[in-house]
Parts: C-alpha cells; sequence; structure tokens
C-alpha cells in the first residue's frame, strides 16, 4: 500500500523551510507587487485615459494581472529538481529510496505553492488592490470556481515543468529549453499580454496549447466571462493536459530511467 | 540473498555467483575489473545484457523501491546528500524516507554520529565538508535504518583511521547480527577484517569465489620465520623449506604452511639450541590476489 505520510512530511518541510529566507521573501513579495505596478502603468498609458479598448475595460486588464502575477508567485516549480540531480549523479541515490521520485517533486513544490500562497500572494494581492483596485467576482460562486480552476492551472505548469524535466536525461544543459518553455508561458499564458488582445488567428492557435489554461481560464471564470458549460469545458481542457503532459512525462522518466539502467549513465 | 546467473554486463561476463544471506564477502580485483558493475548490478540500478539477477527473490531493476527498504548502498561516485542542505536535515529526510519511529531514529542517528564522527558537522551544509567528513556521513546515511543487505563500493575511500576502525567495527557488529555485507575494496586489510568469503574479479571473470581461509591456504601458503638462537647451528636438513639462509646467528626460513607448521619448525630446532628470539611474517589476502593475478596456479598439497 503507497503511504502518503512521506509526501505530507516533504511539503511540511519545504512549506517551513521558505520561513527561513526571509529576507527573501520579502524581496519576492516586493517584486510582484513592482512587476503588477509596472503592467498597469504601462497599461494605462496605453489606454491613454480611455476606459476600455475593444469591450475590455481597464479594470478587466488590472484584474487580469494582480490575478496572474499574484498566482504566478504561487506557481513557483523548481524546473531544475531533477536536472541538478541529474547532472550531479544522485538521481541514482533517488532510484535507490523507497519512495516516489516525482511524488517527492510534487510534494516539495506544493509545500512552497502553498507558503507562497499564504504569505505572497495574498498581501500582495490586498496591497495591489488597495492602491490599484480589482474587479470583483462575478459572483461568490464564481470565487469558488476561480480557486479550483487555478489548482489546475497549477497542474498544468507542473506538468510542463515535469516534461521539460525529463529532458536532461538526454541533454547536458535544460538552461535553454526551460528559458523557451518560461518564454512561451510568459507570452502565451495571459499573464503578461491578456489574451484579449491577441489576433483571432493566434487567439485560435493558444486555445491549443496547454499555456492559456495556467492563468487565463481562472482569471476569466474570476471575471465571469464564461457561462457554466464554458467552464466545464475549460476545467476538462485543464484535465487533458494535466493527464497529456503528465503521462507524456512518465514515458519519458521510464525511457530516461532505461537509459540509466542499460548504459549505466 | 544475492544470485547472479550467467550474467554479462559491461565488462562483467557469463558471471555465476550465489552469496548466502548473512554471510560477508569481499568483492576484489583490480581497477576496472567489474566490482562497481558487479553492485550495482545487486541494487538494480544497471540491467544485465543477459543472465539473471537475483536479489533477497526479487529482480533488482524491477523491484528497486521494495528492494530499497531493506538495503542500505553507498557507492564512491554517486552522492548520497543534497549538497544545499545540512548533514542533520539530510538524516531528516532519510528518517521521513524510511518511516523510521522519532525515538528509533533518534537513537540510530545518535550512535552512528558518535561512531562515525559526525556530530561535531552535523549542522553545516554538505557543500562545505571535506571528502572525508562528507564520506563519513553518506556511510551513516547508509546504515541509519538497519538494512538486511548492505552494498558498499569502497566504502572506507577518504576516510581516516579513526573512521575506518569505527567502519570496521559497525560492519563487524552488523554481520553479527545477521546482516548480509558486500564490500568492493582495493584495501586488502579491511576485506581481510571484516569479510568472511572472498570473490575475486579479474577483466570481468571471476578467478575465486569461496572461504577467505581456503584462498590464504591455496594461494598464500609461505610463511616467513626469523630465529635468533645461541649455542650450536640447528641441522634443518629433511625439513619441506622453501628456503634457508644463516646469518651469525640468525637464521631465516620460508617455508610452505600446508607442509610444514611453525610449531614444528620451533620444535625442531629447539631440540638442537637455544632460541632467544623469534619473528614470523604471514602471508596476506594481498600475496594471495598478486598471485591469483599473476596467473599461478593453486599451490598442490
Amino acid at each position: 500500500m503507497i503511504s502518503l505520510y512521506p509526501y505530507f512530511a516533504f511539503a511540511k518541510k519545504s512549506f517551513l523551510g521558505r520561513s527561513a529566507y526571509r529576507f527573501d521573501h520579502f524581496m519576492g513579495i516586493l517584486n510582484t507587487i513592482l512587476r503588477i505596478f509596472i503592467f498597469w502603468e504601462i497599461y494605462r498609458a496605453l489606454y491613454g485615459g480611455r476606459a476600455e479598448v475593444d469591450g475590455v475595460t481597464i479594470t478587466m486588464v488590472a484584474t487580469n494581472f494582480i490575478l496572474s502575477l499574484g498566482l504566478d508567485s504561487v506557481f513557483c516549480v523548481n524546473d531544475y529538481y531533477l536536472p541538478n540531480r541529474i547532472q550531479d549523479g544522485s538521481i541514482a541515490t533517488e532510484m535507490l529510496l523507497p519512495v516516489n521520485f516525482h511524488g517527492r517533486m510534487l510534494a516539495d513544490n506544493l509545500g512552497n505553492a502553498l507558503f507562497q500562497l499564504l504569505f505572497h500572494f495574498v498581501p500582495a494581492v490586498a496591497i495591489s488592490v488597495i492602491f490599484i483596485g480589482i474587479a470583483a467576482p462575478a459572483d461568490p460562486l464564481m470565487l469558488i470556481l476561480f480557486f479550483l480552476s487555478a489548482l489546475f492551472g497549477y497542474g498544468v505548469l507542473w506538468t510542463i515543468s515535469f516534461v521539460a524535466q525529463m529532458l536532461s536525461f538526454w541533454l547536458i544543459n535544460v538552461w535553454s529549453i526551460m528559458t523557451i518553455k518560461n518564454v512561451f508561458i510568459n507570452v502565451l499564458s495571459g499573464s503578461m499580454i491578456p489574451l484579449w488582445f491577441m489576433p483571432d488567428w493566434m487567439s485560435g492557435i493558444i486555445r491549443f496549447t496547454p499555456f492559456s489554461s495556467i492563468y487565463f481560464t481562472p482569471v476569466q471564470i474570476y471575471l465571469g466571462q464564461l457561462s457554466l458549460s464554458e467552464i466545464l469545458q475549460g476545467f476538462l481542457i485543464q484535465l487533458f493536459w494535466i493527464v497529456f503532459l503528465f503521462s507524456a512525462g512518465m514515458f519519458l522518466w521510464k525511457k530516461g530511467q532505461k537509459k540509466l539502467v542499460v548504459q549505466g549513465g | 540473498m544475492i544470485f547472479f546467473e550467467n550474467v554479462c554486463k559491461f565488462i562483467l561476463s557469463d558471471l555465476s555467483i550465489h552469496i548466502p544471506q548473512g554471510k560477508s564477502l569481499g568483492l576484489i580485483g583490480p581497477s576496472g575489473s567489474g566490482k562497481t558493475t558487479f553492485l550495482k548490478l545487486a541494487c538494480g540500478l544497471l540491467r544485465p545484457e543477459s543472465g539473471s539477477v537475483h536479489t533477497m527473490r526479487l529482480i533488482p531493476e524491477k523491484n528497486r523501491r521494495e528492494l530499497s527498504d531493506m538495503t542500505g548502498t553507498f557507492f564512491v561516485d554517486i552522492p548520497f546528500f543534497q549538497g544545499n542542505d545540512t548533514v542533520e536535515s539530510n538524516f531528516r529526510d532519510l528518517k521521513i524516507i524510511y518511516r523510521m519511529r522519532d525515538d528509533i531514529f533518534d537513537k540510530e542517528y545518535h550512535a552512528l554520529a558518535e561512531q562515525l564522527g559526525f556530530r561535531s558537522f552535523e549542522k553545516e551544509t554538505v557543500k562545505q565538508l571535506s571528502l572525508g567528513q562528507r564520506r563519513r556521513a553518506e556511510i551513516g546515511a547508509t546504515l541509519l535504518n538497519r538494512p538486511k543487505l548492505l552494498l558498499l563500493d569502497e566504502p572506507a575511500e577518504g576516510l581516516d583511521q579513526t573512521a575506518k576502525d569505527s567502519l570496521r567495527e559497525i560492519l563487524k557488529e552488523r554481520r553479527s547480527e545477521g546482516t548480509t555485507v558486500v564490500i568492493s575494496s582495493h584495501n586488502m586489510e579491511e576485506i581481510s577484517a571484516i569479510c568472511e568469503r572472498i570473490a575475486l574479479l579479474d577483466h570481468g571473470v571471476l578467478r575465486y569465489y569461496g572461504e577467505k581461509e581456503h584462498l590464504l591456504k591455496n594461494f598464500a601458503p609461505y610463511e616467513m620465520m626469523e630465529i635468533s638462537f645461541s649455542g650450536k647451528i640447528p641441522d634443518m636438513e629433511d625439513l619441506p623449506l622453501k628456503s634457508y639462509s644463516l646469518n651469525q646467528n640468525k637464521l631465516k626460513l620460508t617455508y610452505n604452511s600446508n607442509y610444514v607448521t611453525s610449531a614444528e619448525l620451533l620444535r625442531h630446532i629447539l631440540a638442537q639450541t637455544t632460541i632467544t628470539a623469534v619473528n614470523t611474517h604471514k602471508s596476506g589476502l594481498s600475496d594471495a590476489v598478486s598471485r591469483i593475478e599473476k596467473g599461478e596456479n593453486y599451490e598442490l598439497y
């Protein structure tokens, strides 16, 4: 029987471990607030005093930034968890431990994410709401569905990182892969440029990628832009990407392990 | 406990061996002879190209997680710890991984920290440690959950003499409790002190596998004795000596201990003269290994 105790214990350790780096933590909050304010000022200038552009109000844009960048601070996945272990050879030690490696990786990231949610997302969003303002959730149900969708969004982001990390079995340096992945996430997830402003042909393409499921789907739910059937569709798309990417990652993990046990490294 | 049948992998060629439960085996041989490959096959880090490997009746490569609860593995070329964490924190991770009770963990951890001497640097991050310090802590980690099987690749490399002695004592203690121990090493003194069985690998071929005493008797039977005497020069005729030299009142004898014992020699000499001092030197494991590596045949007796 699989015991979940080690994974809860690792999540707790990761959560408590974050509280040791207080200066780093405060600088992180400051960084998120600065990013939100910079984007806010840029878009305010672009709007040039108009209340809306193509049906998108400045409040919607601000809400998108505040929620996306707030979630971005929570969705911190350690992209080098596996690559570092492959590079220094300690992956072999991990393979000989009686715990599931990716379970441990997820637990470590979730503990970190929970800490970030409570002590980074909440203060950063509260300060931004006070000084910039944010649209209220469409209704309480939408707020609940927003958090559920955000959880799935985290799943999509984590599995993208999971697949990218698996490439380190075959690549000496995955830095460039991670950089490309992060550029795609920043641009195509709607956190830098809200997807409302994308040309139709591009938003059509983006809809077939996992990136819009990360931040944009939860934000749309929060703003009440999706009907219940569209929300259900959004959830299914998120779940599809989680299952698809996780399966792809597991396939690569098995291939990578086989490479290690057949070739010896 | 460990069963290899016609295993081929890298340099290992058609290797068949059975290591029974509770035995301690010294895996010896020149560099590149396949010792580490053997250990990696036994714990499932490598898959055999042909043949089969079973450890505790399981196929290691397919049952690594089940085996890892019962096996302690140490490889000299594989880092055990995460460098950014302290030694203590790494051990606490292992407590979680092995699902150890607090009291059992505390008892084992404190005992190992004292015995192997890593208490003084347990609060330092692993990357700050010297090689010897890291080794001490890593070996402690291998022994933490009292595994039934220990697979140790050059465990004494990088250790100072005190730590080597402590390791030797711990392994003897674990062996007496029924733990199966397999150690690869170039240090014959260490192997000799810990192991009752020897497996000699040479270019991937098992050249010898059996009891240590048998190996010594067959490949290192020669002993040397220096005897100081006062009185008449003893007559050494009819004794099965390999060599004999006399320098003033000192006799230097080399003999095959399978043919004549040191007691018989001394009795023979004492009957003729007065012995004032005796020094003996027995051939060791390294002499036996050296003879096998040179391709010398079994000494017949």
